[in-house]
């Protein structure tokens, strides 16, 4: 029996210890087709799923390699059943394809008779099919090509991609290295993406996603449509873009709501894509209206669902996905594989972290104690009340401003989730506050005056989650946030951790009220962080204060 | 020449005669090979050979044979009289006259001189059409005519020449066809209007002589992936592992969860899917567990249906893991319960735990397919089948097929004596019966230390020792299982082992002292918030409460001598409880000299109903004295009875029952059969009291009539030798 550094579970879930010697060179190994579920201080969890076992095959490791790999590494025995089970999941990636043939189209081939059959039986995927040419081959629908590995996927038959790409309409683009130099994983992703065809890139947050997005449109030149979650994030992008690549401002066109400019690189809000006007969606000739070579996808754990639609009609244009996780709250990962592609690339936070690419961040919960006045309202609020009686407490808001004092040499930006709360503790602080109905130009000149240093203190509602930029943001004090999300924890924490000039360490305080809601919600708040090995400090506020 | 002597002659010697010539080493090895000829021990060699050739002893030699055996016995069994040796080899192939000198060993065959013969009742149990053989037609069958044979004749005959030998044909008699021909030239005998059968001569002449179609006189070998001894073991090691881990596990849930056995014995449906569940594991394998676990004696079924481990579970958990292994493997080699039939659906649900799960010959089976395992072989499903049915290809209570097989083969794999599909190093062991099989060197030794880390969970980073499990598991919930285990904290984990009666403090200092990475500091706080919480609220029982505004009441109340009977507690300065009816208190109260009054649901004032109401359901007696008028059906059979009666009536006066002797008895049944005659006849029951009954007789069959009895306007046998005679009625 090896001493290796792997446990591989009955479960599927695979667990590495990162103090032994080997742990480095197998983490490196398992990467490429286990999923990492958490890392927090001394064993990473990895996953075994059947979408792990596709991405990994789709980038052509085979099964031999996996099982050779998990029993090189393993430190206990592997079961039998599990290891039969990967060869088997992974024997069902590939044996259909589809691909393009000079005569006939659109086809799908399988060299396996029976499992195109079975196929060509399932109720969901007969209507995406049309003639039958032989036994080993079926002519697809080319608009429905999205549609059937959609299908597919979910009869657990994925289907290989080599139909191939469109190269879209020619457009020059090119990286301009002047003074900085794009990172070694952004290149490595940029290159794995493109080679792959289509895909996912998973970065954590402020490791420079966009960058990655440029790498790609420069291996493109091509037009390319960007997809992002918000005008602001919109304009971050275009104004990235022109500082990094060789694309000039009439190159770039803005199309949501305020703006519906089209052009070589066009740059789209979700929202306004996803705009109905009388039930129908009035944005989505956008799709149509150039012969995109590239569409990336910012943000792509919060890919509308319609959006995931409209992609699966664009199946021979080149996709690039960006995110921080592949965990989608709804769960339509498979969507997410099926339509923009497999994971292309993947590395956890604290590796760089530990490049220096990110700031490192402390993470702090700040107990506070309610006043019996407080807890009684609490008591007695109805349930549906209850989070926003709790986190709303003058109490609270006492101990956010005494902690933007101790900050007050810092940037800080105070994030909440209830308007009337924000703006009380704007007011309090006498500081600028961005919520939903700030305009846009407005926003702008804020974050700008903030990025500069001319303002040291910002307080911000939960339009600031995404995508924006604030590199020398150090401090984040989060009063109140979308009960249990996760994954807003995570984004939110992302604002902090652009590297700073001085390579300060972030701090990012949460602060909650002891003993009810709240209290409940932090804890699985903080889960997703404490798995990517940030975790929390608990104090007390009054110790704070004192 | 006396009469036994001629009959001698005729059949020529028997088995004793053969028994007599064999000496005492020969029938050791006959008792060796057929124990059931021992037990009890026979008086005398004549005694011997009639047990040996009954026939519940012999299906249990041919049992035992294997397919090659059996060909050659079915082809001595072709022979009336004595036969030799290479009669038998012409039948079949170069070297059955090893088999034939097996088979005389035990006691199949038996000598004659220089030939054979074959004990009589082997025959009947070879069945019918023995290799699919017809009847001797003893007739000269010309083969030359088969070459003038019309077109579709040979086809034909080639249809029943592996038998069965009987075939349809629509009807014999049809003119011209090939089925005439066939018939005229005795290819084929008629059995009756629609059926023919091939007889034995012309199967054996199509068969080119000999009697089956292919010999093998070894059993085939296996098929499949070639799999390293490495492999193998590694696989094994790892099912062992969980399997040890799984029975543990699973005995220590039902001793959480305890589930309780069906009415009908056994363990529910949604019993051992919830169990599966728990131990993440298929529904088969967890119904095997349990099974294994019941079988060795460490999980019971209480008298009220409860199932729980018992006491000898701890003694087993104390064992290594050799020791564990052992009593598993050994107990499910011989046993005749079959798990894989758990799931089932015959006449009903065939359960984990129930009755319905022995089969006589299950430990035969398992042991011939434990035999046919190779080291270094991962054998096919079909392989594995044909070389285990080679060894015992009957068809009894199991018999072996892909499905039996499969069960047998994955429970193989859940022991670990076969890793990777074929023999472990620790199978091939066992299987030889030795005793250090190298398992608790294999397997990975217990951890006592976890790992705790800053998202609340803890990693035991191997199997950890039963009492560190043991505890762990009261306060932390397990998220993943497998060689290592991972732990969960949460509010309710732990508040569970604070109901398990651990202190907040007892389960930091544990954590330290088990933690090999300090405990962080949000788990300190979440045990901290937890206890202080924990136990803020009381629940008790009480049945009435008291309560006054005026606090020395209260207190005068507590304190009065004559009131201590009631065990009043105080639960508030202004509130006592007690466990005596509210009524009663009251009576009490209002005795020792308070002026209590009662209170509702609300806290208003009741006061006393005027007059008591008994709070039990109406339950009003029965009225006796008016008879119910008697219903329609009633009235018909009480009809009947009296018009049966009237019939018998004029012979019962004159206190004459029929008498006619066995063979008038006969004739006259026989006369009036059918015919819707009713007859009176006299009829003994078991006890011998004769009675008169009317019947219409129908038919006679075995011995017993067949008949209408008027009493019951039903159908009745009755045997015929009870009936004292018969008259016209």
């Amino acid at each position: 029996m090896s001493d290796g550094p792997l446990i591989v579970q009955s479960d599927k879930t695979l667990l590495l210890d990162i103090d032994h010697p080997l742990s480095t060179e197998c983490r490196r190994a398992i990467a490429p087709f286990a999923e990492l579920e958490k890392s927090p201080e001394h064993i990473h969890t990895y996953r075994l799923t059947s979408l792990g076992l596709w991405n990994a095959r789709a980038a052509g490791h085979d099964a031999e390699q996996v099982i050779d790999t998990l029993l090189k590494y393993s430190r206990y025995a592997v079961p039998n059943a599990l290891l039969l089970d990967v060869a088997e999941t992974m024997g069902r990636y590939g044996r259909l394809r589809i691909e393009s043939h000079p005569i006939h189209g659109l086809i799908l081939i399988s060299t396996d008779v029976a499992v195109l059959q079975e196929v060509i039986r399932a109720k969901k995927v007969a209507p995406l099919l049309g003639a039958k040419i032989d036994d080993e081959t079926v002519t697809v629908h080319p608009s429905q090509r999205g549609h059937l590995k959609q299908a597919l996927l979910r009869l657990g038959w994925p289907a290989e991609d080599f139909a191939g790409y469109v190269d879209g309409q020619a457009h020059s683009i090119s990286l301009k290295e002047e003074g900085w130099k794009l990172r070694d994983y952004q290149r490595l992703a940029a290159e794995g993406f493109w080679h792959g065809g289509s895909g996912v890139v998973v970065l954590p947050c402020g490791a420079g996603k966009t960058l990655v997005g440029a790498a790609a449109m420069a291996h493109a030149q091509a037009t390319t449509l960007i997809l992002v979650t918000n005008t602001v994030a919109a304009r971050q992008w275009r104004d990235e873009l022109l500082r990094r690549t060789s694309l000039n401002e009439d190159e770039i066109g803005e199309y949501s709501g305020a703006k519906k400019e089209i052009r070589p690189v066009t740059i789209a809000t979700y929202q306004v894509m996803t705009t109905r006007k009388n039930g129908v969606y009035a944005h989505l000739d956008l799709f149509d209206s150039h012969d995109w070579g590239l569409i990336i996808y910012d943000e792509v754990h919060l890919l509308p669902a319609p959006i995931f639609r409209f992609t699966a009609d664009i199946q021979s244009r080149r996709r690039l996905g960006l995110t921080a996780t592949l965990v989608r709250e709804d769960g339509m990962e498979g969507e997410v594989f099926s339509l923009i592609g497999p994971k292309r690339f993947d590395v956890p936070w604290k590796e760089i972290e530990a490049q220096g690419y990110i700031a490192p961040a402390d993470c702090v919960e700040v107990r506070v104690t309610l006043t019996d006045h407080e807890r009684l309202t609490y008591a007695t609020a109805e349930q549906e009340e209850k989070y926003r009686s709790c986190s709303t407490t003058a109490t609270k808001k006492n101990v956010v401003l005494a902690l933007a004092k101790q900050h007050e040499n810092d940037q800080t930006l105070i994030i909440g989730q209830y308007i009337n709360q924000i703006d009380e503790i704007a007011e309090a602080l006498g500081v600028p506050i961005i919520k939903g109905d700030t305009p846009v130009k407005e926003r702008e000149v804020l974050f700008n005056q903030f990025r500069t240093g001319e303002l040291k203190c910002l307080v911000v509602s939960k339009v600031a989650n995404f995508s924006i930029d604030l590199p020398e943001a150090s401090i984040a004090i989060q009063v109140s946030g979308t009960f249990g999300s996760r994954q807003e924890e995570a984004q939110r924490l992302g604002r902090i951790l652009r590297p700073k000039s001085d390579s300060r360490s972030a701090r990012f305080y949460s602060v909650v009220a002891r003993d009810t809601i709240d209290q409940d919600f932090a804890q699985n708040r903080q889960r997703f962080l404490a798995e990517q090995g940030y975790s929390y400090r608990i104090i007390d506020a009054d110790e704070l204060i004192a | 020449m006396s009469l036994a002597d001629s009959v001698r002659a005729n059949l020529g010697p028997t088995f004793a005669d053969d028994l007599r010539t064999r000496s005492d080493e020969e029938l050791i090895e006959l008792f060796k090979l057929r124990p059931d000829l021992i037990n009890p021990i026979p008086a005398d060699l004549t005694t011997l050979a009639s047990r040996a050739t009954s026939a519940p002893s012999l299906i249990r030699a041919i049992e035992g044979l294997n397919q090659w055996q059996i060909q050659v016995l079915e082809a001595a069994s072709l022979f009336e009289d004595s036969f030799t040796c290479a009669e038998i080899v012409e039948l079949t192939i170069k070297g059955a006259e090893f088999v034939v000198k097996e088979l005389t060993n035990l006691g199949l065959l038996y000598k004659d001189g220089k030939k054979f013969r074959i004990a009589r009742a082997v025959r009947d149990i070879l069945g019918d059409y023995i290799a699919g053989l017809g009847p001797s037609v003893a007739q000269v069958i010309d083969f030359k005519a088969l070459t003038k044979a019309p077109s579709g004749a040979i086809e034909l005959l080639e249809r029943l020449m592996w038998g069965p030998p009987r075939g349809e044909v629509g009807d014999i008699h049809k003119k011209g066809g090939v089925i005439e021909w066939l018939l005229k030239n005795k290819f084929l005998i008629p059995v009756d209007s629609k059926t023919v059968l091939l007889p034995r001569e012309v199967a054996l002449h199509l068969r080119g002589g000999k009697l089956h179609k292919s010999y093998l006189t070894g059993a085939p070998s296996l098929e499949g992936k070639s799999v390293t001894q490495g492999e193998s073991d590694r696989a094994a090691v790892a099912s062992i592992s969980s399997l040890l881990r799984l029975v543990s596990e699973l005995l220590n849930f039902w001793a959480e969860e305890t589930p309780t056995a069906l009415q009908s014995g056994g363990l529910g449906v949604r019993d051992l899917k919830k169990a599966s569940e728990h131990l993440s594991a298929e529904e088969n394998y967890t119904a095997f567990i349990a099974e294994l676990a019941y079988q060795i004696g460490v999980l019971s079924i209480e008298a009220d249906g409860r199932i729980l481990p018992n006491a000898n579970f701890d003694i087993f958990q104390t064992k290594n893991f050799e020791e564990q292994w052992w009593e598993l493997a050994s107990c499910w080699q011989s046993s005749s319960r079959v798990s894989g039939l758990v799931g089932r659906v015959d006449s009903r649900n065939v359960t984990a735990l129930g009755s319905e799960l022995d089969r006589a010959n299950a430990a035969r089976i398992r042991r011939i397919i434990i035999d046919s395992f190779e080291v270094g072989i991962s054998p096919t499903l079909d392989s594995l089948t044909n070389t285990a049915r080679w060894s015992y290809p009957h068809r009894r209570a199991l018999t072996i097929n892909s499905e039996t097989v499969t069960w047998m083969a994955r429970e193989a794999e859940w022991l670990g004596i076969t890793g990777a599909g074929a023999l472990s190093s620790f199978g091939k062991k066992f299987r030889n019966g030795e005793k250090r099989l190298g398992i608790d060197a294999a397997l990975p030794a217990p951890v006592d230390h976890i790992l705790i880390q800053g998202d609340n969970t803890a990693i035991a980073p191997g199997p950890l020792t039963v009492e560190i499990s043991r505890q762990l598991s009261t306060f932390a919930d397990i998220e993943s299982r497998g060689s290592a285990t991972v732990y969960r904290f949460s509010e309710g984990s732990l508040r569970r082992g604070l109901d398990h009666g651990h202190t907040g403090e007892e389960i930091r200092s544990f954590l330290k002292e088990i933690s090999k990475t300090p405990v962080p500091q949000p788990l300190d706080y979440l045990i901290t918030d937890v206890a202080k919480k924990h136990g803020r609220l009381r629940v008790g029982f009480a049945n009435c409460y008291i309560r006054c505004d005026d606090e020395a009441i209260i207190a005068a109340i507590l304190k009065d001598k004559n009131l201590e009977h009631l065990r009043l507690r105080q639960i508030a300065p202004q509130v006592l409880v007690g466990d005596a009816e509210s009524s009663d208190m009251m009576d009490e109260l209002r005795e020792a000299g308070y002026f209590p009054s009662g209170e509702n649901g609300q806290g208003a004032v009741i006061q006393l109903p005027v007059s008591h109401r008994a709070k039990a359901r109406p339950k009003p007696p029965r009225i006796v004295g008016e008879i119910a008028a008697p219903s329609e059906d009633i009235l018909k059979v009480a009809i009947r009875t009296l018009r049966t009666g009237e019939k018998s009536a004029p012979k019962r006066t004159s206190g004459e029952l029929p008498r006619s002797s066995s063979s008038e008895t006969l004739d006259l049944l026989n006369e009036y059969l059918g015919k819707g005659i009713a007859l009176r006849i006299g009829y003994a029951d078991t006890n011998g009291a004769v009675s008169l009954r009317i019947i219409d007789p129908l038919s006679i069959s075995l011995g017993t009539l067949i008949a209408k009895d008027h009493l019951t306007n039903g159908i009745t046998p009755f045997k015929i030798a009870r009936i004292t005679g018969v008259t016209r009625a």
